[in-house]
């Protein structure tokens, strides 16, 4: 679907074609001085003004005038300065990246290219984590900025195992692409699969989400089938154990794969704290995915076809909340569901302060006042609730939207067949989820196929006595991560 | 010859040979076998699961002799019985195949319409499942294993329900022991086959299994694991129930299963049955997928094809079931078959076999 076609791309013979074809833009300044003899240009909106005019045209100006362009650059007090004559198409690359061309009047072939980048207009300061918070731990999180979160991941590895490889992808955008992986852990398989796909892509405007969606190998899931994060440390974590990360530039979210259905779950916080308490946490969030799932669906198919099953002394208050709802289970559930959703998406679209109160309003008014309006029971209200509040525990958000829709086939199900309808519903879903691959590895690692070696860090966080090895679905090249001596920890470097 | 190799990546694990044999064997049966085998003996009747259990042994040990590398079925019907005999003979294999999953999907399909949906009707019921089945069966073989799998796991946590009927247990239910003619006990173990055949479907599977030689282990263990199963269930029967009582259950793992009273639930059955619904879809499914495998290698007739027209000929036979009468005539019909099936057309095939190996090799 996105393969790439041929592009005959139109060759710029020389590098007035460029000029010219760039003139058309209003930002796109041409000097034409007197004093010293040259020519410059560039575009306004993406150089530093005060460099181009203190270390430029103050030195230049100085010194002119000039025989040829090996003089002009020799006053010059910027380090990045490239001289050329040919290969136009390289030049004009160059000025879009904020390079100034200069060339002499009288010299239209020889010109160099000096570097005046802008590099902070339109960068944000601060990279804190915004979406994946965590108490404990590091709180350094990625910006849109692809130098900025290279050097990130650059300067927590020591030595030169972490490989960037850097592609330019985007028939409109160039955007910068780069695969990272750590060499002789990460399965080169992984890295082969990761550079066809991203070679093999045509796209004319390239985001990391769009990468993540177009290169996933089934397109029709709902389940994300790569992690993306803006944690550093979580990056540093999958890169360890030796997946492959791909950083966009633009995006402050770097993918991870191949993942599985149980890395959505992870919080790096699991690991900042005892292992007794971040398995407790785990445990809690994997319950929150089953409950914000299944609780729904079980209450409208127990009390639409099932109300045998409830013992009678819950029988009564479960009937004492719902005996003025004039509707069926399933409307009330349909009515509640949606007005959670509602109040969510509104929440997420509003600014932050305003989606605060929109929270307590919705949540406090609209649930108190459509139970007294006896338009859902009491009991639905704190079900709804809780199930929307446990689909917020998934740390990773694609997912916690995966898990909050997967209920609405559910009750569905549930008001046709009731219990049947809900096993039929989830055996369907094992069956999707067995199907589904991330760059060739089973989504449901390690539960199917089965791997009890990598259950050390599934469902419960083993302490690091424990975890000396890298998980075997991941099929990495080497094996251990680090040694472990009387208890103590110890790396090993090998 | 009929004999190909599997591509490597289809191949499954040995150590799912577990999990296939397992789940194929678990299945409808399970809920009501009990009375059948107590019907000649009695307080006996585990002792006739044993020896059931014992004899399934037998079987897969002559299977597993005949299936030579990358072997199924039909290279043994091709090498022991000819080309065109041994077609004959592998086609009724998919007939009987066809009629096993038919008699377990129909039979759920009537447990939840006795149970649960007395107002359901069959074809509406039967059209969701049936969807469900095409899915996983046109998954391939190697999600059937993770079906499997997950059809064994997940429901093995009922075996801990066996706890609540022990409470009620009448121990000297048991005494006396071993009461019965060697006649009775053997005609019992007959009745109990029901619960134990359905491995038979690893004579067309086998050469997906990566390494057969090895695979051997597994299905004894899951043999062995199987018969402890249905041992404790029939012993926890035998002391819950009194035998008239038992002989007027029509269900009585089900029956058993209503006195488990948890302070949030009640009704416990409900839970039993449709976690079941995990436990019988493997035996329907891979039967139905073994009938696509066989019409693929003897009438070259492509899955994409078969499957739906499989399928379709189950739901029309379903619909045409119409009561619990009929459905358990039809049942009585495929435990004759099958036992037959397992306990005489297989030692026999072995003995030909055998003999045909003796004289190639001479």
């Amino acid at each position: 679907m996105f393969r790439k076609q041929n592009h005959k791309n139109k060759l710029i013979r020389n590098i007035d074609g460029f000029l010219i074809q760039a003139s058309k833009s209003s930002d796109f300044k041409t000097l034409h001085l007197d004093k010293p003899n040259i020519e410059l240009f560039f575009f306004s909106t993406l150089i530093d003004e005060e460099t181009l005019n203190h270390f430029l045209l103050l030195p230049l100006q100085e010194h002119s005038p000039f025989e040829n362009i090996n003089d002009v650059i020799k006053y010059i007090p910027i380090s990045e300065i490239h001289l050329c004559s040919e290969n136009p198409e390289q030049a004009g690359e160059k000025i879009r990246k904020g390079h100034i061309l200069i060339r002499l009047k009288s010299d239209n072939t020889n010109f160099a290219l000096v570097n005046v980048k802008n590099g902070k207009r339109g960068l944000r300061e601060s990279n804190d984590t915004e979406n994946e918070f965590s108490v404990v731990g590091p709180k350094l999180g990625f910006i849109e900025d692809i130098e900025t979160n290279m050097k990130l991941l650059r300067q927590q590895f020591s030595g030169s195992k972490l490989i960037f490889e850097e592609l330019t992808m985007g028939s409109m955008t160039t955007t910068r692409v780069v695969i990272g992986y750590i060499e002789d852990i990460t399965n080169s398989e992984h890295v082969n699969t990761v550079r066809q796909r991203l070679r093999d892509l045509d796209l004319d405007f390239v985001e990391s989400a769009l990468i993540d969606q177009t290169i996933s190998d089934h397109s029709n899931t709902p389940f994300p089938l790569f992690l993306s994060t803006e944690r550093v440390d979580r990056v540093t974590y999958t890169l360890l154990l030796g997946q492959v990360i791909i950083i966009c530039d633009g995006s402050p979210y770097v993918i991870t794969g191949p993942s599985t259905f149980f890395d959505f779950f992870i919080s790096p916080e699991d690991y900042y704290l005892p292992w007794i308490v971040g398995s407790f946490f785990r445990i809690i969030r994997l319950f929150g995915v089953f409950f914000s799932v299944f609780a729904t669906p079980l209450y409208v198919a127990i009390l639409t076809h099932h109300y045998v099953i409830i013992p009678k002394d819950l029988l009564g208050p479960i009937i004492e909340s719902r005996v003025n709802v004039p509707f069926p289970p399933f409307l009330e559930v349909i009515f509640l569901e949606i007005t959670i959703e509602l109040l969510r998406e509104a929440g997420a679209r509003l600014p932050t302060k305003v989606g605060q109160t929109l929270g307590i309003v919705g949540g406090i008014v609209i649930g108190q006042a459509s139970v007294e309006a006896a338009l859902s029971s009491n009991v639905l209200l704190i079900i709804v609730a809780l199930s929307a509040l446990a689909s917020f525990t998934t740390p990773i958000f694609k997912m916690a939207n995966t898990i909050r829709l997967l209920r609405f086939p559910l009750v569905l199900l549930a008001a046709g067949w009731g219990g049947f309808g809900i096993i039929a519903g989830f055996t369907l879903m094992l069956g999707h989820l067995m199907r589904l691959k991330s760059f060739g590895t089973p989504y449901l690692a390690p539960i199917y196929p089965f791997r009890i070696t990598d259950f050390k860090d599934g469902f419960i966080r083993s302490p690091f006595r424990y975890t000396t090895t890298r998980p075997s679905f991941l099929r990495p090249q080497k094996k251990r991560r680090y040694q472990v001596n009387e208890g103590k920890d110890e790396f090993d470097d090998e | 010859m009929n004999v190909t190799k599997i591509d490597e990546k289809y191949l499954v694990s040995t150590f799912y040979v577990f999990f296939l044999i397992h789940a194929s064997q678990t299945g409808i049966g399970m809920l009501n076998f009990q009375r059948l085998v107590a019907q000649y003996t009695e307080q006996d009747a585990w002792i006739s699961v044993i020896i059931m259990g014992l004899s399934t042994h037998l079987i897969v040990w002559m299977i597993y002799k005949m299936l030579l590398p990358s072997y199924d079925i039909l290279a043994i019907h091709d090498l022991c019985l000819g080309r065109i005999l041994g077609k004959v003979i592998s086609t009724g294999l998919v007939l009987y195949f066809l009629l096993m999953s038919v008699v377990v999907y129909r039979t759920y399909i009537e447990i939840i319409q006795l149970w649960i949906f007395p107002w359901i009707s069959t074809w509406e019921l039967g059209l969701f499942i049936g969807f469900i089945i095409y899915y996983f069966v046109s998954g391939g073989f190697r999600k059937l294993t993770g079906l499997a799998f997950f059809g064994v796991v997940l429901p093995s946590i009922l075996f801990f329900t066996l706890y609540f009927p022990l409470r009620y247990a009448h121990l000297d239910n048991l005494i006396p022991i071993l009461n019965h003619s060697f006649i009775d006990i053997l005609k019992s173990s007959k009745s109990a086959s029901l619960v134990f055949v359905g491995f038979e479907t690893l004579v067309v599977y086998h050469p997906y299994i990566k390494n057969p030689e090895k695979s051997k282990k597994w299905a004894h263990i899951a043999l062995l694991y199987t018969t402890f199963l249905y041992v404790v269930i029939t012993l926890v029967t035998l002391v819950y129930y009194s035998q008239g009582q038992l002989q007027e259950t029509l269900w009585p793992t089900l029956s058993m299963t209503k006195i488990i009273e948890l302070p949030f639930i009640e009704r416990f059955e409900y839970i039993f049955i449709f976690t079941w619904f995990l436990v019988i879809l493997p035996t329907v499914c891979i039967p139905i997928w073994s009938c696509t495998r066989l019409l693929k290698k003897m009438y070259k007739m492509r899955p994409k094809l078969s499957l739906p027209c499989l399928m379709i000929f189950i739901y029309i036979v379903s619909i045409f079931i119409e009561n619990q009468a009929m459905v358990d005539t039809l049942g009585n019909l495929t435990n004759e078959l099958s036992f037959y099936f397992v306990f005489l057309y297989i030692p026999v095939l072995f003995f030909l076999f055998s003999i045909r190996r003796r004289l190639t090799n001479r």
